[in-house]
């Protein structure tokens, strides 16, 4: 039986070292950007799906001026659009394969906007980069959106009144006193999201964006040895995924000092 | 401006959730004029809390009308002086109320000092140092200037409460609303608090306190509101009030809690 890893396979994938290089550019580019995309587009949503915007709302009134307590018209006086698209795009972008999302946008909606071809650093094509970008912050956003949403409601309703009594607008009680605490409880969630998209960002391969995983494949094919690529592949994700959850951890662990007496 | 006898007109104040089925507040009517310390008795869920939460709209009402210095809050829009239709500034009219909570409601997350500076620095614009020298100073006046630097959760109850009334009155407000500030804390607490109030009564600051201290209703206060099942029963001074309840609702009510 053959070794499952020869020394001497690392030698003859070393002249394709700038490849890997290369790949993790790619690779974290890719998601930061989907990082950046995602939580942008989460924040949105998670506000979409908190916010109490009711167009309806006077229908649900009757003759008297009183509430009406059930029916087809209070149904629709308590209907939020906002609220109604957030929570119908988190569920179907959650409900769905990534891959499917990812050809979906590639072939689907860029197939139809054409975008330019060109290169960025010499080698990331733009073409294939951006709606990887795309797709993946679209999808993460989805996740990230519910994380966001959940920190936000763990905090109690009388941070929201004492700042709202003391004249702090809608805005900076948001910006001033829920998201700072908010933040610091999502946190872990969030390091285990980012992580997840540096992971996930490999699916980006089968769309052609160079990351690591195409770095993999072409080693693959120009010298038909498998597992040691892989085992570099490996070796890079782990560190790039383990120094971003001991960062966030930081970030954690710097955010607590209200916490300890 | 012209000065008001009143501070804060009340008149026929609602505030009815489920269509009417339950009524919070059925029709309040009062007056409360500067300088006045006004505090509210009555049993649990009598509305108590709801009115005064109402005062800086934290609950909105379902009817009725709420004079804050000349300007009808209760309605979205109003005309100014220029007869000139403008939309009624939330943020604006709770800056001159100060608020205090059963709860405390202190920014954990922030320093004792940051939890005083916020609003002065954002809402006001004041600076940053002026800010901070004015914040110290009313830390001082509460005797908590050594924690500015302390984290809420740090501090004793009473201590908490006594950073939340002056946190409040950073804001320079023309009324405080307490809403049961002292039932939180424990027994050894309260008087802490209570002093604090006390002095601010003192120094001629109107305030309407929700309270079950009968001691400090009888002894700070110059008028008692006895609510009930959403209604202002009896108002009166606290002699009124005290020696003299009329209503059986009242003498009952106080032979429960004297």
């Amino acid at each position: 039986m053959d070794q499952f890893i020869k020394w001497s396979n690392f030698s003859k994938i070393a002249p394709y070292a700038e490849l890997f290089k290369q790949g993790l550019l790619v690779t974290v580019l890719l998601s930061l950007f989907t990082v950046a995309i995602g939580f942008c587009l989460a924040l949105v949503l998670a506000l979409m799906r908190m916010s109490n915007v009711r167009p309806f709302r006077s229908l649900g009134i009757d003759k008297n001026g009183h509430q009406r307590e059930k029916g087809f018209l209070a149904v629709i006086s308590k209907f939020n659009p906002l609220s109604f698209l957030a929570t119908a795009y988190v569920e179907i972008l959650r409900s769905t394969p990534v891959i499917v999302q990812i050809f979906i946008i590639y072939f689907g909606v860029f197939g139809m906007i054409k975008l330019p071809s060109f290169d960025m650093f010499g080698f990331i094509k733009f073409n294939r980069f951006f709606p990887g970008v795309v797709a993946l912050g679209m999808n993460s956003g989805a996740y990230l959106c519910e994380i966001i949403r959940s920190g936000i409601q763990s905090i109690d309703g009388g941070q929201t009144e004492a700042a709202r009594s003391l004249g702090l607008s809608q805005g900076q009680n948001l910006r001033y006193i829920i998201m700072p605490q908010a933040l610091k409880n999502i946190l872990p969630a969030i390091a285990n999201e980012f992580v997840v998209i540096i992971k996930e960002s490999a699916i980006t391969y089968t769309i052609g964006v160079q990351d690591i995983m195409s770095a993999v494949n072409a080693v693959k094919g120009a010298t038909f040895i498998i597992i040691e690529p892989l085992l570099v592949a490996t070796a890079i994700y782990f560190c790039l995924c383990f120094p971003t959850s001991k960062l966030i951890a930081y970030f954690e662990r710097r955010m607590s000092h209200g916490d300890k007496r | 401006m012209a000065i008001r006898d009143n501070l804060i007109e009340v008149k026929d104040l609602k505030k009815h959730y489920h269509g009417g089925a339950i009524k919070a507040l059925d029709g309040v009517t009062t007056d409360i004029h500067p300088g006045d310390v006004c505090v509210v008795i009555g049993p649990s869920g009598s509305g108590k809390s709801t009115f005064l939460r109402s005062l800086n709209l934290l609950e909105e009402p379902t009817g009725g009308s709420i004079v804050f210095e000349g300007t009808d809050i209760t309605k979205k829009k109003y005309k100014d002086e220029n007869g000139k239709t403008v939309r009624l500034d939330v943020d604006e009219l709770r800056q001159k109320m100060g608020m205090v909570f059963q709860h405390f409601n202190l920014f954990p997350h922030m320093t004792i000092l940051e939890n005083m500076t916020l609003a002065p620095i954002k809402v006001k614009g004041m600076s940053k140092e002026e800010a901070e020298k004015k914040a110290l100073e009313l830390l001082d006046r509460v005797g908590l200037k050594d924690r500015a630097d302390a984290y809420p959760i740090q501090l004793s109850g009473g201590q908490k409460q006594r950073v939340a009334i002056v946190r409040a009155l950073a804001m320079e407000p023309d009324v405080m609303l307490f809403d049961e500030p002292t039932s939180a804390l424990d027994p050894e607490m309260v008087g802490e608090v209570l002093d604090v109030m006390k002095k601010l009564a003192e120094e001629g600051m109107t305030m309407v306190v929700v309270t079950h201290e009968m001691g400090f209703a009888r002894e700070v206060g110059n008028r008692v509101l006895f609510m009930a099942d959403g209604v202002l029963i009896e108002e009166g001074t606290p002699e009124d009030i005290f020696e003299h309840p009329k209503s059986a609702r009242l003498q009952d009510f106080l032979s429960k809690v004297l």
